[in-house]
């Protein structure tokens, strides 16, 4: 835009259509977008469910969370799983957390590491926990 | 087109310069979004497994929000301080006065003193002001920078005398002379005052350790320290927290980079 375009500009367009302005003004807003999304979703629910290896839902099994504590994972909460295999939980403070589960006489999975964008995020994960193998506790 | 074609080895030196120079920022912020070691070989260009975890990190490591408040608050207090004290310090060693080249020398020897050797009276100046561990106490050594003075006088030697005589004429003050004359034709000095205080006052890492005592005053260098402090592991965190303290200036580089240069080489041709 020329010097010449600039000065036919009404002054309040002059003060408020330049980059020092919309720059600034665009990454506040998308930062009050954010934390509105934050405010209406950080209820700490975290939900999913627990199948066999052959992918039967699994009733009764014992779901942990792990939420990590400065230097290492602590245990946090336990749940037990419906008769669909579905869990969940409420109330999870961190935004960096583990889930295992086990059930004796079907086996135990892993802990899978849960990575959240926020504390207390709400989430349903798409990949159930898998049990293999016997516990036998 | 036979001059662009002769220029091509200056524009291939210059992308090699410019490749050579972000080469260190592509780095870290890939670091930064794959938590790669450092030391791994070969290294990989392209970042495996992205994800922005260690930012969100970093975010809840640290009181990440206030130090960031804290560094806004200080950087701006220093950024208006600036503007308005160099501008006023530059006009007048535009003006004719006994003793002026006295000052300017005396200005330009000062320049030749760092920080770190004048940092104790500072400390005492401030402490019998009651301004530490305060923003304005933070702020307070930044207020004024002899190099932004000179920018300043460069810029308003450019200006006609003649255009603040009929200023004088006109019956505008020195006061008015200065911010209704002068301040709307630097705005390149002003956008390099700004760009310069920002960095210094943003990056600043000695004086807020001496003068802060309770975290809540902490600014984000000292945060980037007590960070490091605190875990062990923390590669692709450690590059977040660089990143984002590295951000906003250049956010405000990018945005003011014209009048920046423009700013930094008025009154270079100058006789």
């Amino acid at each position: 835009m020329s010097f010449e375009d600039d000065l036919t500009r009404s002054r309040w367009k002059r003060w408020l259509v330049n980059r020092f302005v919309v720059v600034p003004g665009s990454l506040v807003i998308l930062a009050l977008v954010w934390n509105a999304w934050i405010f209406t979703h950080n209820h700490g629910v975290i939900a999913s469910r627990v199948i066999d290896a052959s992918g039967a839902p699994v009733e009764g099994a014992e779901v942990k969370l792990w939420v990590f504590n400065f230097t290492t994972f602590a245990e946090q909460a336990s749940t037990q799983t419906k008769a669909d295999g579905t869990f969940e939980f409420t109330k999870n403070p961190s935004h960096n957390i583990q889930l295992s589960a086990k059930k004796a006489g079907v086996g135990r999975s892993p802990r899978i590491a849960v990575r959240l964008y926020f504390q207390s995020e709400d989430i349903v994960l798409k990949r159930p926990l898998q049990l293999s193998g016997a516990a036998s506790d | 087109m036979v001059k662009c074609r002769r220029r091509w080895p200056i524009h291939l030196a210059l992308l090699a310069v410019c490749f050579v120079m972000l080469v260190p920022f592509y780095w870290v912020l890939k670091t930064s979004i794959s938590g790669e070691n450092i030391f791994s070989y070969p290294p990989n260009i392209i970042p495996r497994d992205p994800h922005p975890f260690y930012y969100v990190d970093v975010w809840y490591a640290i009181p990440f929000a206030r130090f960031f408040l804290n560094s806004v608050v200080v950087s701006a207090l220093t950024i208006v301080a600036n503007v308005v004290l160099n501008a006023m310090a530059g006009y007048s060693l535009t003006q004719t006065f006994p003793g002026k080249q006295i000052v300017l020398m005396l200005f330009l020897s000062c320049m030749m003193i760092p920080f770190q050797a004048t940092i104790i009276p500072a400390y005492l100046i401030t402490g019998k002001l009651g301004l530490l561990d305060s923003y304005l106490g933070l702020a307070l050594p930044m207020f004024s920078t002899i190099i932004c003075i000179f920018v300043f006088k460069a810029s308003f030697d450019a200006v006609p005398r003649s255009l603040i005589d009929a200023a004088r004429v006109d019956g505008l003050s020195e006061w008015r002379i200065i911010w209704k004359v002068m301040m709307p034709l630097a705005k390149s000095a002003v956008a390099t005052n700004v760009i310069l205080s920002f960095i210094w006052s943003w990056n600043n890492f000695m004086w807020p350790l001496i003068a802060t005592r309770s975290q809540d005053m902490q600014t984000l260098p000292l945060g980037l320290a007590r960070f490091i402090s605190y875990q062990e592991d923390t590669t692709g965190a450690l590059y977040a927290f660089c990143i984002m303290v590295l951000a906003p200036g250049i956010l405000l580089f990018l945005l003011a980079q014209r009048e920046f240069v423009q700013g930094l080489t008025t009154g270079a041709t100058k006789g």
